[in-house]
């Protein structure tokens, strides 16, 4: 898999090249800046660019600004967002975003090296990673908006919720077998419970499922 | 103006009141005066005494003049300027009839004139006394409090921008050191054959993990990194996506960047009343309403619970005093039954 990386901590984008590296895959060129994320993209049409969200030179949002550019740039364009902090706010914007991979992870994710790297495979295959911090902020926020008006998240057995918090972070159905130590028929009949509990479209589509999942959960009300 | 709209507007070219009664003195003080004039030529011509009629009928007519020059004054000035005329008027009679009299002996009309000019002297003082220059001392007391607020704003604005830099700081320096040392831990951990020394090198990951989680709590509390990045209509919204209830934001769409501390104090002040309504009122549903006034930043948070807050509750005070620190207002409506509406207003002029 061809890899740019944007980062501007040397430190952080060393470890995430040799790690990358040693996983088998080619980290072709890197970049500390936004404009340089595209002029990369721009260049040697990677599969994945892993970008960090304060970049130089204003330290703000650059980084979800230029990875949303780059994927209009080049369509089907897998990203990985890392970094300090998940904000609802920008995981939506890159979900809006179009087609393709979308990865939004905590940058201490990558310690855990086989999550990582699965998270890397899925989003330059054009699936999702989404970070269970902020999975979890929106599940518990949607769940206590329910909670007066009778909530279908509360119909949900607690298995239930822990299968609809992993598919939500774009986990493929044998990742969350092999999460919750069950197996993949179980994860199936889980899945096609919640599905008709919370009334929504079932769907084969791994992408297609998560972006249900996360507008169930993004919706008020 | 085009030329088919009159000179004088309708309004003031509509006959005055008063206008009659001076139409019909004027001329009938000028026919006494003439009568006795002719009169007088037709008889001795001597001492020209129709001078002493020219000045009753002059003394007559003149309240009527006065009365209808006073209607064109603003009701706000009327009262001087009557004192004003009438002194005038009664300065010429005095003149006149001193002059009349044969202008010897004392000028005894300067003692009536003296009291006259007091008079109206002291009403004067009394209407204009706000525009006499101040005392050096309320002057000195005007700049400071100038010079008070300008430089208690600037320290909020720094202050807000050191707890950013602070908050930046923590997530360039330590947490980035510890996620670079979290990356390191689990490329040894997946070279280790030995499970026990695995296990160790896991554990210590995942301290790692636990150290940034909390720094980026820490990081959070101190200044929330949106607010930063984006402002505070984005902060706001973030906010709203993670609250426990259901929350409207309707922002003006060029609300823009503000001062740091404008965006903080709104921030936190909307943190704060958004987390009441869950603690007060939950299941009810809030509405943020942000919009730019004038230089102000006018901010509204409400929601459809039972109402009854305290307004001078611990919790608002605190928001009180947040926002009065930037000299703003802030006001908590909240009657038994609902909607509760905590209202605040920040000037964010530069």
């Amino acid at each position: 898999m061809r890899i740019v990386i944007c980062e501007d901590h040397a430190l952080l984008r060393e470890g995430i090249t040799a790690l990358l590296r040693e996983a088998g895959h080619e980290v072709i060129a890197h970049t500390d800046h936004g404009d340089g994320l595209l002029a990369l993209v721009t260049e040697h049409h990677p599969d994945l660019a892993v970008v960090d969200i304060r970049l130089p030179p204003t330290f703000r949002d650059e980084g979800i600004r230029a990875a949303i550019t780059a994927r209009a740039l080049q369509p089907g364009l897998g990203v990985l967002i890392l970094s300090q902090y998940v904000e609802p706010v920008y995981m939506s914007e890159l979900l809006d975003s179009g087609g393709g991979g979308v990865g939004y992870l905590l940058k201490e994710r990558v310690g855990d090296i086989r999550e990582f790297l699965d998270a890397v495979e899925r989003v330059a295959a054009g699936g999702t990673a989404l970070d269970r911090e902020v999975v979890s902020e929106l599940l518990q926020a949607r769940q206590s908006q329910q909670r007066t008006g009778g909530s279908e998240l509360d119909a949900l057995s607690a298995r239930e919720r822990e299968v609809l918090a992993l598919m939500a972070e774009g986990r493929s159905n044998a990742a969350i077998g092999r999460a919750l130590v069950v197996s993949q028929g179980a994860v199936e009949k889980h899945i096609s419970n919640i599905f008709a509990k919370l009334t929504l479209p079932a769907t084969d589509d791994d992408h297609r499922r998560v972006l249900a999942v996360v507008a169930y959960l993004r919706a008020t009300g | 103006m085009s030329p088919t709209e009159p000179a004088v507007p309708i309004d003031t070219a509509r006959v005055r009141p008063g206008a009659t009664a001076l139409s019909l003195t004027v001329p009938f003080a000028a026919l006494v005066g003439l009568t006795t004039t002719i009169i007088w030529a037709a008889t001795t011509a001597g001492y020209y005494w129709p001078r002493w009629v020219w000045l009753g009928a002059l003394a007559a007519a003149a309240p009527f003049a006065i009365r209808y020059h006073l209607c064109g004054i603003p009701p706000e000035r009327r009262l001087l300027v009557a004192h004003v005329e009438v002194t005038l008027g009664l300065s010429a009679y005095l003149v006149l009839v001193w002059t009349f009299a044969g202008a010897h002996g004392v000028f005894w009309p300067v003692w009536p004139l003296g009291a006259l000019a007091v008079l109206l002297a002291v009403h004067a003082l009394i209407v204009y006394r706000h525009r006499l220059p101040p005392h050096s001392r309320e002057r000195e007391l005007t700049e400071r409090v100038e010079t008070l607020t300008r430089t208690r704003r600037d320290a909020l604005d720094v202050q807000t921008l050191e707890l950013r830099r602070i908050e930046r700081d923590l997530h360039d320096g330590a947490q980035a050191r510890l996620v670079a040392l979290s990356m390191q831990l689990g490329r040894a951990e997946a070279r280790l054959d030995d499970p026990e020394t695995a296990a160790l090198v896991r554990s210590a990951r995942e301290q790692a993990g636990a150290a940034i989680a909390e720094l980026r709590d820490l990081a959070r509390g101190i200044a929330p990194p949106v607010l930063a990045d984006r402002g505070l209509d984005a902060a706001v919204r973030s906010l709203a996506e993670r609250c426990a209830m259901q929350v409207a934001v309707a922002a003006d769409e060029d609300l823009g960047r503000l001062p740091a501390s404008v965006e903080s104090a709104a921030y936190f002040v909307i943190a704060e009343a958004l987390t009441n309504v869950a603690k007060h009122a939950p299941g009810a549903t809030a509405r943020v309403a942000l919009a730019r006034r004038a230089e102000r930043l006018v901010l509204d948070v409400s929601d459809d619970g039972p109402g009854g807050a305290d307004p001078d509750g611990a919790g608002l005070d605190g928001l009180r005093a947040r926002v009065e620190a930037l000299d703003g207002a802030f006001a908590v409506i909240s009657p038994t039954g609902g909607p509760t509406v905590v209202h605040a207003e920040l000037p964010c002029g530069s």
